[in-house]
């Protein structure tokens, strides 16, 4: 083995620019596949980072009725938990609201929550910071779409617990920015209290959020979700992204790959008197196939060295300075949590798995067409002869 | 004493459209060790396919051709190669140079198959240079050099592992004179100073002055097997 690596170097090093016409190719889809990878890897990590910081926390514990895809079941979907049953707790009460401002009328979420909670990075010690009747928290999102900003007072208007219409004025505490789109657009937050007394609906949530140390025991009319379960609609979508930008690499790795076979086909075929040579030395026909085959995939293990040499500085660059967003590119628009800036994550798995997709899928390609020398005739080929 | 190749009647059979071409028709022949013999004859009289059939490349379609006591109608691949490359040394018309190695490199290239260390494999790339004068030049590649050149660097290539056998085939024919009869005075210096049977194809003239036997060949049958004594050279 270690001959033919050494016979297959010289080949490869002595056939000079078509070598590394392949191993460019090779190396740039190396570089490509990792880049992209790296690129939603990245996305993963921060979407899932920020979702669990601003909206999951380590967990939900739902009301049975509750449907966070559904705004019909809000009306229904909140209940008590007993007190001994709420420790590591901290609930959230999501009522349906309409909004006034500049005289339009747009509606919205109306979620309480505990001014005191720090599961959550949501910023609701500003409520203990204020003397506003109603004081609300909104998200950046929310204050641009709206014209909103800190101290604006905008009418609000919502039912309590019998359906009544009652309405006040609130006021703008705080302005949060966030990447997480579930906590910003189209609602607003209020402190749990006062949510309580103004919908008669003391004690209730529609959910609650749990901390580190909670210990789920079965609760009957309320469902617990674990923090892995909540990110797995995220990690859905990022899977169908990544899916479909491995066409786009899958494509990339083809046409490196095609090159490969070319060469190898081509380099056959020319060197039939080379291969009628080995065998005449004293090669067995199997090991002349070895050698073509690792000639084959020793493109990708230079190309390996070759990415890792020329994409290193790039994917440090872009893992410390991040990739920016387009303005236009917003949470609301994809769908999911995206930052305005990320982060691509190059993992060691991913390098390793690469290299192993490039070398083991070059090595197959380069093996296929050196199989027809196991079948050759020495002697045609010392003649150059072989078809 | 045991001869180093022993053809017992070897046939090779060709296809050829829907029937086929004999090649070779009931070839006995015994070469001796360190014979210095030549295969004659004119263009498709079977001698190629006769050094093929000795250097174990090819294989009869009927009789026996034993190499070195191995009966090459019968052996495997890989015996085959193993036999190649213990025994045998190749010199071929057009060279057959790697063209990616450097002179030194396609010298040595038998040794590594031998498994040989470095310096037992310098060492004797550097004697086989010297022996056909190319010791200076280790680090050209082929497209460097001259036909002379080429051919001697493959006469290196054929001796650095001292075979028992050289096959030859038209080792002359894309050489002028001068440079062919230098290549066939290396190989009988070779021949006599390292006992080392060679066995030409060939229909040079020029080579044919310094064998020892010539075996003519026409239509794939022996039509004569001539002994040339010293008494026959000079005339």
């Amino acid at each position: 083995m270690k001959l033919a690596f050494q016979l297959a170097y010289r080949n490869l090093v002595g056939a000079g620019l078509r070598t590394w016409l392949n191993v460019g190719i090779l190396a740039f889809t190396f570089i490509v596949i990792i880049f992209f990878n790296g690129y939603l890897d990245g996305w993963n990590l921060q979407a899932q980072r920020e979702s669990i910081k601003w909206e999951y926390g380590n967990g939900q514990l739902r009301h049975q009725d509750y449907d966070p895809l559904d705004p019909f079941t809000l009306t229904d979907a909140h209940g008590k938990l007993a007190s001994s049953k709420s420790e590591n707790l901290s609930p959230i009460l999501i009522r349906q609201a309409s909004l006034y401002p500049e005289g339009r009328m747009i509606s919205i979420l109306m979620k309480g929550i505990d001014s005191q909670q720090k599961t959550l990075s949501l910023p609701t010690e500003a409520f203990q910071e204020t003397d506003a009747e109603i004081p609300a928290l909104i998200g950046q999102r929310m204050a641009n779409s709206n014209n909103l900003k800190i101290g604006d007072q905008i009418l609000l208007r919502w039912r309590d617990k019998n359906g009544t219409f009652d309405a006040s004025e609130i006021t703008i505490t705080q302005i949060f920015e966030t990447d997480v789109a579930g906590v910003d657009l189209g609602q607003i937050w209020i402190p749990i209290e006062k949510l309580w007394e103004m919908t008669e609906l003391n004690g209730h949530a529609t959910y609650f959020i749990t901390t580190e140390n909670y210990q789920h025991e079965k609760i009957e009319g309320w469902e617990f979700f674990s923090k892995e379960e909540l990110l797995n609609q995220l990690k859905e979508v990022i899977e169908m992204k990544s899916a479909s930008s491995s066409i786009l690499y899958l494509l990339l790795l083809g046409i490196a790959l095609l090159a490969v076979f070319d060469t190898q086909v081509l380099s056959i075929f020319r060197r039939q008197k080379e291969i009628g040579t080995y065998i005449a030395l004293g090669m067995t026909r199997w090991q002349v196939v070895k050698l073509f085959t690792i000639e084959g995939s020793m493109y990708s293990l230079m190309a390996s060295v070759v990415g890792i040499i020329i994409g290193t500085p790039i994917f440090w660059y872009f893992a410390t300075n991040g990739i920016g967003m387009p303005e236009y590119v917003t949470p609301e628009d994809m769908g999911i949590t995206i930052a305005q800036r990320i982060y691509p994550a190059f993992s060691i798995g991913l390098l390793v798995g690469t290299l192993a997709l490039v070398v083991i899928s070059a090595t197959i390609v380069s093996f296929l067409p050196s199989r027809k020398i196991a079948k050759m005739d020495p002697v045609d080929a010392l003649k150059g002869k072989v078809q | 004493m045991e001869p180093i190749i022993k053809l017992e009647n070897v046939t090779k059979k060709f296809p050829e459209g829907e029937g086929e071409f004999v090649a070779l028709k009931n070839i006995n022949l015994d070469f001796e060790k360190g014979e210095f013999s030549g295969i004659v004859g004119p263009s498709g009289s079977g001698k190629t396919t006769l050094l093929n059939i000795i250097g174990s490349l090819d294989q009869p379609s009927s009789g026996n051709a034993w190499v070195m006591d191995k009966n090459v109608a019968k052996l495997s691949h890989k015996d085959s190669a193993q036999l190649r490359n213990l025994h045998l040394g190749f010199i071929f018309q057009v060279y057959n140079l790697l063209p990616v190695y450097t002179v030194f490199e396609n010298v040595e290239f038998a040794l590594l198959l031998q498994n040989k260390s470095k310096e037992e494999r310098r060492k004797a790339v550097m004697q086989a240079l010297e022996w056909v004068g190319l010791e200076n030049i280790p680090d050209k590649k082929p497209s460097k050099l001259s036909g002379g050149e080429g051919q001697r660097v493959a006469i290196a290539r054929a001796m650095v592992k001292e075979p028992k056998i050289v096959l030859a085939d038209e080792p002359t024919a894309n050489l002028d004179a001068t440079n062919a009869h230098a290549i066939i005075q290396t190989m009988k210096k070779l021949n006599e100073e390292l006992g080392t049977t060679f066995l030409f194809s060939t229909h040079d003239e020029k080579v044919m002055q310094y064998l020892n036997r010539i075996i003519h060949l026409k239509g794939g049958e022996v039509e004569k097997d001539e002994i040339i004594t010293a008494q026959n050279q000079q005339s």
